[in-house]
């Protein structure tokens, strides 16, 4: 089995060390070949749960936090915005 | 006889009778986390003042003569995966170290309208991934039962707190198992609900399409207490059940003449140890002498669920953990020099090993030319599992197997063997996937003087008869006696 590290880590937005990598790549087979276990079954329909409909409330504003609470778990904060690095180059 | 001994239920009925105060059951656990959490470490979390404030206010209202809910001062801990507002809610993880959550989960809103003391946040394995508690990036809990093993995961500070005696009846989350496991592990009461029965607003997304947040205590009825708190519809959870649910508490009648009784002989296969399977079969013998009646039933694709569990259950995770990226709230690292760079290196440096295993894993399954072989077969599986119980409960009326295919493990033990680590769920994950209600209620030791767990599965909203079935067995059996973990 083949399973390309480097490749799932950038979907992940994960980085792993060239060490890190050997390990992860050993155990992520092992897992791998576990949960490849399934029933031949014919998967080819589509994939509703009738019996379990969801119901959706009016989008309407409640309860909202007050802007300082919101902004008091943000990692770094200026003049009540959050700041990141630039976005667009 | 120390207040903190004693069941939620008995304790209620003394603050009702004015036989004890909820400050002074209030102070007596305190006390008691005091001096078993250094052996203990089931919580990250201690709200001391917050908690005798709110006891003291209860006391006044029950001295005005004001009619309370039944958990009003019973003091209780909180997993650290259930928000909770102005306290600390870390998912025992680095990246939310010092997340303080602006809103309370709605289990928590419940709670406090029943005027229920919060102790404090329970550890637990981060972001609830894994069967012991040691995924924790804070601390390693403990098996009171004996400290060198441990209470099992991920709720494994709700399990243990109640255990100790550090709680009176504690809260857990359950994806595949991690209320029913460590309970079991633990010899203590647990409840996973039925899916869409309590809200998951609040709680800290895993697999939303598996978790349900339930209760831990050391009987039946203070489980059947708070589930009975905590479950109904919320609106902020899509999936919540427009449904009336009884007092279950009240319901309970311990009767279970004429119920069938279906024992799946795909659950006791050559995995679960023999001490396991001898106590399980005494629970179901003794149920037999109370008057139900045993059916062998099967469940075929039992095998397959835990494959199934883990590509759904990863899937989601990945995607659910996404939002952890250093900007608007959690750990951000120092060391970046663009944004790519900046949600890399926070992620890398703010989760755990194994969460990092199972974003790579559901990433793995829903990446592209790999949807199909996994994730579409997994949740067909899922489809199938499905059919097969409410096909076997045209048979009986619930199921009784073992919870766990063996007892607690040594700290370590199997902290580098990932696979043996997950086989702790084989018995537990076929629950969630069908969205069922599972009871785990102990059944007796095993060789080594460590508790076993027998699990209780019932057709959908079906927690009245779980209740009533583990009650028959506790008053045959004897209630949990906190004296054995007090060494």
């Amino acid at each position: 089995m083949n399973i390309d590290i480097r490749h799932l880590a950038k979907l992940s937005r994960l980085n792993f060390s060239p060490e890190e990598e050997a390990k992860f790549s050993g155990e992520m087979e092992k897992i791998v070949e576990l949960v490849e276990k399934l029933p031949n079954l014919d998967a080819s329909g589509p994939l509703i749960d009738p019996s379990n409909p969801m119901t959706l409330r009016p989008d309407r504003v409640e309860n909202k936090p007050n802007r300082n609470e919101l902004l008091q778990n943000a990692p770094e904060t200026q003049a009540g915005c959050i700041v990141v690095p630039k976005v667009v180059e | 006889m120390e207040l903190y001994q004693l069941t939620a239920e008995k304790l209620s009925a003394m603050l009702a009778n004015k036989e004890c105060t909820s400050e002074e059951l209030t102070q007596s656990v305190l006390r008691r986390i005091e001096a078993k959490e250094p052996e203990i470490k089931a919580y990250l979390t201690v709200c001391a003042e917050e908690a005798l404030k709110k006891a003291k206010e209860v006391d006044q209202k029950r001295a005005a003569g004001e009619k309370l809910h039944p958990l009003a001062g019973i003091p209780m801990g909180i997993k650290d995966n259930i928000c909770t507002r102005g306290i600390k809610t870390t998912c025992a993880s680095r990246i939310l170290e010092n997340f303080v959550p602006p809103y309370d989960a709605f289990v928590m809103e419940k709670l406090h309208a029943a005027d229920a003391v919060i102790l404090g946040k329970l550890n637990m394995d981060e972001f609830a991934m894994g069967s012991s508690t040691e995924n924790s990036y804070f601390q390693k809990t403990r098996n009171p039962w004996n400290t060198e093993y441990v209470p099992g995961g991920s709720s494994g500070g709700s399990a243990a707190s109640v255990a100790a005696g550090e709680a009176v009846v504690s809260l857990g989350s359950d994806t595949g198992g991690s209320i029913r496991q460590p309970s079991a592990y633990c010899g203590i009461v647990g409840l996973k609900p039925t899916y869409s029965s309590v809200s998951r607003y609040g709680l800290v997304a895993y697999a939303s399409s598996l978790d349900q947040i339930g209760a831990l205590g050391r009987s039946v009825k203070d489980v059947a207490m708070v589930y009975s708190a905590i479950c109904g519809r919320d609106p902020h959870d899509a999936t919540s059940a427009v449904r009336e649910y009884p007092d279950f508490a009240a319901g309970i009648t311990g009767n279970v003449k004429g119920l069938r009784i279906g024992i799946p002989k795909e659950y006791f296969g050559e995995g679960v140890a023999a001490d396991v399977k001898e106590a399980v079969w005494k629970a179901a013998k003794a149920l037999e002498s109370a008057g139900a009646t045993l059916v062998e039933v099967s469940l075929p694709s039992t095998d397959y669920a835990l494959s199934a569990y883990y590509i759904i259950a990863s899937a989601e995770a990945s995607s659910n953990l996404a939002r952890f990226d250093g900007v608007k709230y959690g750990y951000r690292t120092q060391n970046f020099s663009n944004l790519t760079e900046m949600y890399e290196n926070t992620r890398s440096e703010g989760f755990g090993a194994e969460v990092k295993r199972r974003i790579m894993l559901g990433t793995y399954v829903l990446s592209s030319g790999y949807y199909d072989a996994y994730y579409k077969k997994a949740k067909f599986t899922q489809l199938r599992i499905q059919d097969e119980f409410n096909k076997a409960f045209e048979a009986c009326d619930l199921l009784l197997t073992p919870t766990a295919p063996d007892t607690a493990f040594r700290i370590g033990e199997q902290v580098d063997d990932q696979v043996k680590m997950y086989m702790n769920d084989i018995l537990t994950v076929t629950v969630n996937i069908a969205g069922l209600p599972g009871l785990s209620m102990p059944c007796g030791f095993d060789g080594k003087g460590l508790p076993v767990g027998c699990q209780l599965i019932g057709p959908k909203f079906s927690e009245q008869v779980l209740f009533d079935v583990a009650s028959c067995w506790e008053q045959q059996n004897g209630g949990f006696d906190l004296a054995a973990t007090l060494a």
